[in-house]
């Protein structure tokens, strides 16, 4: 029977346990500390990683001589189907 | 025979639990019911976010799909930690406009306020059986939920060219700060709007959807329209959403979902007669407030049917708009007023969507600065003419138009403000939109370098122009591309210059 656990004796510890520490106290400071760093760091990673990746993509679609076609035509990822712009060596407007 | 049943009577009187005893009992089945409730309200809200990925993604084009699934996702990454770290602090403690002095600690502060607290024991696993022990764990994860429809909110109107970064830390901002400041404010018994002026937003018309739409509707005056979306006259174009029934199969998620977002605004008093309370401890029921979310409903799909002459898109858009715009007074409206004034909100959101795109010109993609923004603040107001006089607040101040007025002149630019300057900041740093080149390619093969529909042959792009004929789009969007860039797509820009 759940009843019959000796409850009363555990609740003490089992109240007061935190690992690393109970409340206010340096071990539950730090692992604020710790999980703020995680926080805002893995944001500045995000930041970092989609500029470089639009960034390589960007230069990418401009160095292969025209934009890729904004509907592909061929199934599957890449550019199939020749560009709808005009190449590179066309003059601009 | 006598003796035997007076020995089998006092012992079972022997064993009898004493009043004390039963009502210790009945405590604690009190609290365990309301583990429970606020438990499943956080379950059924999960289902407002796959309502948002669905919807997002089936209004997205087929190039932006996961890309803007992720946003949704991703939400949840950084809305959590920055919400447990910053957001109930804020919640908890400026209640009163600023911050509470000194260390936030229980000891320091007794309140609610030191409870919330990352490193107080109501912030972890303990036992302590009180509401504000143990149970201030689950207060906690339904406001998290608030917080990431809050900032889901502003997800779908940015889609198909913010960068998910730019988003992410813009969720940040909006979810885990902005919101939970106006709900410390007026969201709360003890805010300082509820206890000055009384006034009342039940379930979060403005707190939540109207303060979302005003920091979106920020945040898209620096991000700028879709490439392709105006054309050279400022007339709207209207991209095809690459699946219609994911659309509409995720605003049914959402409404569902719902049911549980307005559960989880009443407190649960099970010994204490109704047994319900509102956001500001005034009584009310369960029964009460899904009467009116369900006329809401009801309500905002005829009024958004009426006035977009049968539109799906709207019709479905006009039931979030409606129940949004019932959502203030919900604790007191009698449903018929719910189905009348959510009537009136569904018309609202097609006419006022109309008018952003149309005469601002402001490219909203999912319509949601004029569902969740105008009527947020439109379900404010009509509590102010339609439950003026009702008792609000721990102090028990009466309702008013001139309070609920204050309320929305307060949080407005509250909301509108950090959208507008953090956005600009990021397009300052070129960190808010993604390159030209990357929008008409599509964001998934830049941010995942695949497409997510390999055994589906592709088809021609579409778009509808301002007189209603489909075309094809690329020639369209190449067009804007140089118009927009100065240069023709394929040349590089220092070679446009005369």
């Amino acid at each position: 029977m759940i009843d019959s656990f000796p409850y009363d004796s555990w609740e003490d510890v089992a109240t007061t346990f935190w690992t690393f520490g109970p409340e206010d106290s340096t071990g539950t400071y730090i692992l604020t500390v710790l999980g703020i760093i995680l926080m805002v760091g893995a944001i500045i990673y995000w930041v970092w990683l989609e500029n470089k990746k639009l960034t390589a993509q960007a230069e990418l679609l401009r160095g292969a001589g025209g934009l890729p076609p904004a509907s592909p035509t061929a199934p599957g990822p890449g550019f199939a189907e020749p560009p709808l712009a005009g190449p590179s060596t066309e003059p601009g407007p | 025979m006598t003796s035997s049943l007076a020995s089998v009577l006092s012992a079972l009187l022997a064993q009898a639990p004493t009043p004390e005893e039963l009502q210790e009992q009945i405590n604690l089945d009190s609290l365990v019911l309301l583990e429970v409730f606020y438990f499943f309200t956080v379950v059924v809200m999960w289902l407002i976010h796959v309502g948002f990925m669905a919807y997002e993604g089936g209004a997205s084009r087929r190039k932006n799909l996961m890309s803007t699934a992720m946003k949704n996702i991703l939400t949840i990454a950084v809305v959590t930690p920055s919400f447990y770290y910053f957001g109930w602090y804020i919640y908890g403690c400026f209640e009163h406009g600023g911050p509470a002095e000194g260390h936030a600690g229980p000891a320091e502060f007794p309140g609610f306020c030191g409870l919330t607290a990352p490193w107080s024991a109501g912030m972890a696993g303990n036992l302590e059986s009180s509401l504000t022990g143990h149970l201030s764990l689950v207060f906690f994860l339904a406001f998290l939920l608030f917080s990431w429809t809050t900032a889901s909110i502003m997800s779908g109107a940015l889609i198909e060219r913010v960068r998910l970064s730019a988003y992410l830390i813009l969720a940040v901002v909006l979810g885990s700060g902005v919101w939970i400041m106006d709900a410390a404010w007026g969201w709360s018994a003890g805010g300082w709007l509820t206890t000055n002026y009384g006034f009342h937003d039940s379930i979060a018309s403005m707190v939540v959807h109207g303060v979302a739409g005003a920091f979106t509707l920020g945040v898209l005056l620096n991000l700028g329209p879709r490439i392709g979306k105006f054309d050279a006259a400022g007339r709207a174009r209207t991209f095809r959403p690459h699946n219609t029934h994911l659309t509409l199969m995720g605003l049914m998620l959402i409404f569902t979902g719902f049911y549980g977002f307005y559960a989880a605004c009443l407190f649960i008093q099970s010994t204490v007669f109704p047994g319900w309370l509102n956001i500001y401890l005034s009584p009310t029921t369960l029964g009460t407030i899904a009467m009116v979310i369900t006329f809401g409903f009801a309500g905002g799909f005829t009024g958004g049917w009426i006035a977009s002459k049968g539109d799906p898109f709207w019709t479905l858009s006009g039931g979030l708009a409606g129940v949004i715009s019932v959502s203030a007074g919900a604790d007191v409206y009698h449903p018929s007023l719910a189905y009348l004034l959510s009537a009136t909100g569904g018309m609202l959101a097609v006419w006022s969507g109309g008018y952003i795109e149309k005469k601002l010109r402001v490219d909203d993609a999912v319509g949601a600065v004029a569902v969740h923004g105008v009527c947020g603040f439109y379900g404010v107001l009509l509590v102010g003419i339609f439950a003026g006089g009702f008792p609000t607040g721990v102090n028990n101040v009466p309702t008013s138009f001139g309070g609920q007025l204050i309320g929305m002149l307060t949080f407005f630019p509250l909301a509108f403000l950090p959208g507008y300057i953090i956005s600009w900041l990021l397009k300052k740093a070129n960190l808010l939109r993604v390159p030209p080149e990357v929008e008409l390619e599509g964001l998934d093969m830049a941010e995942f370098q695949q497409d997510f529909f390999p055994e589906f042959e592709r088809v021609p792009e579409v778009i509808v122009l301002p007189d209603g004929q489909e075309v094809e789009a690329a020639p369209i969007l190449l067009e804007e591309y140089t118009r927009t860039n100065g240069h023709r797509a394929g040349a590089p820009a220092e070679r446009s210059s005369p």
